[in-house]
């Protein structure tokens, strides 16, 4: 980490101070702003990395400028027509993760590939997901940019538990990858109820018909919150199923709901279950 | 979780208790006395959020709805999880529930109102009713999947829609004769932009012991913990709200929104004034402006840009609609359609099972002209929307703030 050049401080100090309260609410000259991003973009990776450099943990030390310019290069490089300065500050973001850097800074640098990255960020994004202090920000970034992020969840999965497995899992299901479905109904008997919950969710949104059974069975035989979600995956994987043509598979889930949801306290699952059929016929 | 043996107002009604029952019900006056409600017609309430604007949003529930249980992340040294709880999800469990007021931060409402109508109760949401375009999508389908009553937190539409003045525009704009219309409808302060916004210097400090502070972040990213970012001054962060515009624009655009007969479409264009936001914390803006496929344009104006506290918007001038706007004959179809059923309240709706006036696909249709407006601030470029497939058009970045990933496991 080198110190950066003057010049690039005084454009980085071109941000506005925070106020008295602590906020940005005074004093904020939005041409000045714009144009000192402009020109900090011009540098290039050198200025990119240099506001990086800036960058602390949360009660360190005063990066509030830096912080801010980050975001501000996150925006204008997205705003303009040509793609070529987007990918360069992805590329450059991407390339400082995984490293020495404060867990906290590397969070932030993912949180802003989360608003401007794109397939040039994804492997290494997918590389952070195995740490368990990166895997929250790294999952939805890749959710949030799409393309390639099946992949990257999908090889994590087996080199991951706890919260990072969760945070995948689910992700999985986020992103509708389908090829991750014999992991997912791996985790459907899983002995915690949020991963289960989690597997039986994804399963349901990526519209898998084979779990079907899976998904019914793991609905009547659990109770409480448990048998309320897994309930609502059976109605969710009917409709997705229905929407998909497979209107066999569809109809067979809302029949078992409607003909077993009868008491007065689950009357309603059979009564939607009822809709779904109409819908469908 | 909780068992109970009492019968439910919707059990009796609806049930295999009340199909027995229900023609020797006890008239209310016999058994409670002159203006009381028997115990036997009282709904099981629970209020979620317990801060504020906890009480006032469970008023909204009515007179008949008794409260069993009280929920909040604040009370982790207090909860017995059979009248106070800190975990949603177990009040949700309890089959004496019927229905819930939802006061917690907005970050929370979609998920907590799905899952809510998802185990089978009816919902008063407070506003903001979302944090994101998508949550709104996804409260109006459980809506609608699961038959429940939902009422969003915000109640002008009801005194709009019994004003003949407000239900002649409602027509004209319905009948879609109006083409192209010319209204503009400018919003000008009261949305509050600099007390509710954020602080961009937040350092971390302990979090309190009797705050369950990763469930009070709940989908949003779990952030060091700052009491700026809990109680009322949530508000000026992006992880649980959209700042003073988000939350006090739904109680106005909500009802205009119902004048002008938008309950069921978005704008499709919408350019803003405003310097770069923040990551973190909502900030500062000039001016919004919101145009929709037929014309009509919405316009905010927070009249705080700069620091001389005036109007900073100046492109166009407020025009309402009128019947003269018409040709004779289409004037004369105008005075042919029939003035709109009055709006039904929650404690009418929960009873008679009528969509309530400010259901989840029109409060959804209003947070969206907010959250629009938000990502065109957040964006610093003008969007183009696209209002049936609920998407931005041609902008991948955007769209990001339209559906944002939550934390697991967390999801809609």
């Amino acid at each position: 980490m080198s110190e950066p050049s003057s010049a690039l401080v005084r454009l980085v100090n071109q941000m506005p101070d925070p106020d008295q309260r602590g906020m940005y609410c005074t004093d904020i000259d939005k041409e000045k702003i714009e144009g000192a991003i402009r020109s900090i973009l011009k540098g290039g990776r050198d200025n990119i990395i240099g506001v990086i450099d800036m960058l602390v943990e949360p009660g360190k030390g005063d990066d509030v400028k830096a912080h801010y310019a980050l975001h501000c290069m996150a925006l204008h490089v997205c705003k303009v027509d040509n793609d070529r300065p987007r990918r360069r500050f992805a590329r450059t973001l991407a390339s400082q993760i995984g490293g020495d850097r404060p867990k906290e800074v590397q969070k932030y640098l993912i949180q802003q590939l989360q608003v401007a990255g794109g397939k040039e960020a994804v492997e290494a994004l997918g590389g952070v997901l195995v740490d368990e202090e990166l895997c929250e920000p790294a999952a939805q970034a890749l959710a949030a940019i799409g393309e390639g992020a099946a992949e990257q969840l999908s090889k994590a999965l087996s080199r991951v538990s706890g919260k990072c497995r969760l945070t995948i899992l689910q992700n999985l299901g986020v992103v509708r990858a389908s090829e991750s479905v014999d992991a997912l109904k791996k985790a459907v008997s899983d002995e915690d109820e949020a991963v289960r919950m989690t597997a039986v969710w994804a399963l349901a949104n990526i519209g898998d018909a084979d779990s079907a059974k899976m998904l019914v069975s793991t609905a009547d035989k659990s109770d409480g919150w448990e048998r309320i979600q897994a309930t609502k995956a059976c109605l969710l994987l009917a409709e997705r199923l229905g929407a998909a043509g497979k209107k066999t598979e569809a109809v067979r889930i809302y029949k078992h709901l409607r003909d077993t949801r009868t008491k007065s306290a689950e009357r309603y699952v059979s009564d939607a279950a009822k809709t779904g059929l109409a819908a469908i016929d | 979780m909780q068992k109970s043996k009492r019968v439910t107002r919707r059990q009796f009604l609806k049930g295999s208790v009340g199909a027995a029952a229900a023609f020797t019900i006890v008239p209310r006056h016999v058994l409670a006395g002159s203006g009381q409600t028997p115990p036997s017609e009282k709904f099981g309430g629970a209020l979620i959020g317990c801060g504020g604007r906890g009480n006032g949003t469970f008023g909204g529930l009515g007179p008949d709805v008794e409260k069993l249980a009280i929920c909040d992340v604040k009370f982790v040294k207090h909860a017995d999880n059979k009248k106070v709880y800190t975990d949603f999800r177990r009040v949700l469990e309890r089959k004496d529930i019927d229905v819930v007021a939802i006061a917690t931060h907005p970050g929370w409402h979609a998920l907590i109102s799905i899952a809510a109508m998802e185990a089978g109760k009816d919902v008063l949401c407070e506003k903001p009713m979302t944090r994101f375009i998508a949550e709104g999508r996804a409260v109006a389908e459980a809506e609608k999947r699961y038959n429940r009553i939902f009422q969003i937190g915000t109640y002008g539409r009801f005194g709009r829609s019994r004003s003949q003045g407000d239900i002649l525009t409602h027509k004209i704009m319905k009948s879609g004769l109006l083409k192209p219309c010319k209204g503009v409808h400018i919003k000008r302060g009261g949305l509050k932009v600099r007390e509710w916004s954020g602080m961009v210097n937040v350092k971390p400090q302990p979090i309190p012991e009797t705050l369950d502070w990763d469930m009070y972040c709940g989908p949003a990213p779990l952030r060091p913990y700052h009491p700026h970012r809990f109680g009322g001054t949530h508000r000026g962060y992006w992880d649980y709200e959209g700042g003073g515009l988000a939350d006090m624009g739904q109680h106005h655009f909500d009802p205009v929104q119902w004048t002008f007969a938008k309950d069921d479409t978005s704008p499709v264009e919408i350019e803003a004034f405003a310097p770069p936001a923040h990551p973190e914390a909502c900030g500062m803006w000039g001016w919004v402006e919101l145009k929709y496929a037929d014309g009509l344009t919405f316009v905010m104006d927070s009249t705080e840009w700069p620091e001389n506290q005036k109007p900073s918007y100046n492109r166009k001038e407020s025009r309402g609609v009128s019947l003269s706007d018409l040709s004779e004959e289409d004037q004369k179809k105008i005075k042919e359609i029939p003035d709109p059923e009055p709006l039904v309240g929650f404690p009418e709706a929960i009873r008679t099972r009528k969509q309530a006036g400010g259901h989840a696909a029109a409060a959804h249709r209003c947070a969206t002209i907010l959250h629009l407006a938000n990502i065109a601030i957040r964006m610093g470029r003008k969007i183009q929307y696209d209002p049936v497939k609920e998407e931005i058009i041609g902008d991948e970045e955007a769209n990001r703030l339209v559906n944002q990933p939550m934390r697991a496991p967390w999801h809609l």
